[in-house]
């Protein structure tokens, strides 16, 4: 197997490492603020701690309690955190403490009223099987993200719904997120010649193809028509499977099949080191590499402490803002190639400016879709001289191109016939079910982690988000149309002040060096040798990072151990949960309304399966 | 030159494979199909910019039935693996498959538990493109590089071995037995 060379975890080198009894290496929330303050008061023993860990709200609880305590956050009025943005789980056995519970469940709340952001640690009762209530029954959201945790950890949801797998084959003999698990993978042949053995199976490795008998998903009635939509179709938007239960032609019933592209990155993550995954976060959503790379490095620079220069913050952000153009504007060309046929021109029209925007990024890094141009600790390389002058022909014409395309569908009849009252989402079922992005401002939440909780210097600039209380697919369309002019908004005011300075930190046990210095200075050199060989490494604690991305929130969950890699690296998709909506979304609804839903949903399979 | 002295304007002289040849280089039909990163590059080799019309392949087809060419463009996971497979093995001969991208072609940065290393685990492929993804004119210059390979084409290559296959009614119990014997 050839992987990384292998990661000596600095275990032995941690002051103090018994002390810490529950969460091994990354150490117990301390002090407290007003919410911990007021779960303290309302369940005294039952919470094992509760505080501040890394400036965010943790609480750790026993399983029993857990359904209790999600419950009394979400109801009571000063608390109200309604939304369930993610759950996720650690598995703790390769870390170096014992007796302790060996899974650790972890969950993201919202309170979308307060702005605040609460995690819940649960440790798991049961040990190599561990058993935790689900959470299904307060959110419906709960599901999918369970379902995960079941596929890829084996951590039983007692009271869940559906506990099938989710993203691997129903058949598959084990739950890869486990630390005994290994990579997995082949070795990589690096002979010469032909006479070697590694080539003897080479071309002789062609499978059969086995027909498998489809099973029936549950809750399904054969006496109905079922259909099977993809994994090859071409308006489910990639790899997406739907077995669909139909009355004539309206919609009875959707079971969403997840997984065909599902390339382990979060396994792949915990066994590269931190500088290297900002490659993979490229392929997760691959519309919208920029963000990708955006919230991982975000995540990992707040784990770090690490200061980055102001000049960097502008560039980033018009990095992030020409990338959620350049992705909705995919998503308006596939969403009108799908909905009505006129639409190849549109398609036409808006690849066209796409790739303006794809030939501003090919001048800063090279690359036109998996780009890795934001690193840890600011930007791969400075603009280029000709890049803003470029920038600024770009936003004088974007905002005229908008129009024309809205002159073409926004009053367009079949345009409305097709979206008007279809895919209705009410706002209490947006945000049970966890959507996000403009999924959830389409049903009349006003929220955008840009301007509620803002990163990244987002608080310098002025702009409006788009909400609508329509709730269906028509509101959607116009929320991002306008999502797009006020993304120019934002660019323009970047442009305009742009700093001078460094545009990647000169902390060099983060950052390169630059060449230059490589030939002048020994400890540069020594520098350059020490980040490319082993790489840095964080300090342990665990940090949830979310950012608003083109298409909803995405979320990085890295828990460090303290060495170069990380402990677990878990990725909120804004897709996966979009995606859960579109049963509740479709139900009712005719066959062909299913293709629009997808479309207004704007998933990218790369980050729904990961 | 001979034959051509003698004949009327207008008329040329081939043989049937090179006119065949010449039409299946000028218009072969993709299959719509996209896995992941290297399909947005597949749908701009589409657009307009970049104009897969200009060598004859703008017309991808949705049905597996109707398509020449199977672009691979992404990385195969395990669970899609037999799909792709059964997808190939519904296309009409003569088919072709272009592995776009390093993950199509080898598994490139995801040496992992869920992805096959290299689409020709499962399916013979033709032309491999490097890249991830690789730039639209790459995958421009593999369609090219397939039409060199279709210009070489023979009959001989699809003809199949006759062998016919005689059965009495009375030995035909279902229509699959009919199958297994000839195949076998």
């Amino acid at each position: 197997m050839l992987n990384v060379s292998p990661i000596r975890r600095p275990y032995e080198t941690l002051p103090n490492l018994n002390d810490i009894s529950i969460p091994a290496v990354a150490g117990l929330p301390s002090g407290e603020t007003e919410d911990t303050k007021r779960i303290v008061e309302r369940f005294g023993e039952d919470i094992i701690a509760a505080g501040e860990h890394n400036s965010q709200q943790v609480v750790y609880v026993h399983a029993d309690n857990l359904l209790d305590l999600v419950n009394f956050v979400k109801n009571e009025a000063n608390l109200s955190y309604e939304g369930l943005i993610d759950v996720t789980a650690l598995d703790r056995s390769k870390l170096p403490i014992g007796g302790a519970e060996r899974f650790h469940l972890v969950y993201q709340l919202r309170s979308y009223q307060r702005k605040q952001h609460l995690m819940i640690v649960c440790p798991a009762p049961g040990g190599d099987s561990p058993v935790v209530p689900s959470l299904t029954p307060i959110f419906q959201g709960a599901n999918w993200p369970e379902r995960e945790v079941l596929d890829l950890m084996g951590v039983t949801f007692t009271g869940h719904p559906d506990p099938r797998r989710i993203l691997m084959p129903a058949h598959w003999p084990y739950h890869p997120l486990r630390k005994e698990i290994p990579e997995g993978g082949e070795p990589v042949p690096f002979s010469m010649t032909f006479d070697d053995p590694e080539f003897e199976t080479l071309g002789k490795q062609i499978l059969p193809s086995e027909s498998i008998a489809p099973a029936l998903p549950p809750g399904m009635n054969r006496e109905h028509m079922i259909l099977n939509m993809g994994p090859h179709h071409p308006s489910t938007h990639g790899v997406l499977r739907l077995v669909v239960e139909l009355d004539g032609e309206t919609v009875i019933n959707i079971d969403p099949d997840l997984g065909y592209l599902h390339s382990g990155f979060e396994k792949t993550g915990e066994n590269k080191r931190y500088k290297d995954y900002v490659y993979y976060s490229d392929r997760m959503d691959y519309l919208s590499a920029m963000n990708n790379n955006y919230g991982y490095v975000l995540t990992i620079e707040k784990l770090l402490g690490l200061p980055i220069p102001e000049r960097a913050q502008v560039i980033r952000v018009i990095m992030s803002e020409l990338q959620r153009i350049a992705s909705h504007l995919f998503w308006l060309s596939t969403h009108v190639l799908d909905v009505s046929g006129t639409g190849m021109s549109l398609l036409m029209y808006a690849t066209r400016e796409r790739e303006r925007i794809l030939d501003l990024f090919e001048m800063v890094c090279g690359a036109r879709l998996t780009l890795s141009y934001i690193r840890i600790g600011g930007v791969w390389k400075d603009l280029p001289p000709a890049f803003l002058t470029n920038l600024r022909d770009l936003l004088k014409m974007l905002p005229k191109q908008f129009d024309e395309y809205e002159a073409m569908l926004t009053s367009g009849p079949l345009w409305r016939k097709r979206l008007e009252g279809i895919g209705y989402l009410s706002r209490e079922d947006a945000i049970n079910m966890g959507m996000s992005g403009p999924m959830l401002r389409g049903s009349g939440v006003d929220w955008d982690l840009r301007r509620d909780m803002p990163y990244g210097g987002y608080e310098n600039y002025d702009f409006k988000v788009p909400v609508s209380n329509a709730g269906d697919c028509y509101a959607r369309y116009l929320n991002r149309m306008e999502e797009m002019r006020q993304s120019v908004r934002i660019i323009e005011q970047a442009v305009a002040n742009l700093p001078d300075g460094l545009y990647r930190t000169d902390e060099r046990k983060i950052s390169l060096p630059p060449r230059a210095e490589l030939d002048v200075s020994m400890e540069a050199l020594i520098h350059h040798f020490k980040l490319v060989t082993e790489g840095f490494r964080v300090p342990p604690g665990m940090c949830y990072q979310g950012i608003e991305a083109s298409k909803g929130e995405l979320g990085y969950f890295v828990y460090s151990d303290g060495s170069g890699v990380p402990y677990r690296l878990h990725v909120h998709g804004p897709s996966f949960n979009n995606l859960f909506a579109i049963s509740k979304m479709s139900k009712g609804e005719m066959l062909s309304d299913i293709v629009t839903n997808i479309g207004t949903i704007d998933i990218v399979l790369g980050e729904v399966d990961r | 030159m001979g034959l051509e002295e003698k004949l009327p304007e207008g008329i040329l002289t081939t043989t049937v494979e090179s006119l065949v040849n010449w039409g299946r280089q000028n218009s072969t039909w993709p299959l719509l199909f996209g896995l992941a990163c290297c399909a947005m590059e597949m749908i701009a080799t589409g657009t307009a910019r970049h104009d897969i019309a200009r060598f004859g392949s703008e017309l991808f087809r949705a049905s597996p039935r109707q398509a020449d060419l199977i672009i691979v463009s992404g990385r195969v996971s395990n669970k899609m693996a037999p799909v792709i497979k059964r997808i190939y093995d519904q296309m009409l001969e003569p088919k072709w498959v272009i592995a776009m991208g390093i993950c199509a072609s080898a598994g490139g940065p995801f040496n992992n538990y869920a992805i096959i290393q290299g689409v020709d685990k499962i399916i013979p492929v033709d032309v491999y493109v490097p890249g991830c993804p690789p730039r639209p004119e790459a995958l421009l210059y593999a369609l090219e590089k397939l039409h060199q390979k279709q210009s070489k084409e023979t009959f001989a290559k699809y003809k199949q071995p006759a062998t016919p296959v005689f059965m009495k009614p009375e030995e035909i119990d279902s229509l699959d037995s009919l199958h297994v014997k000839q195949l076998a």
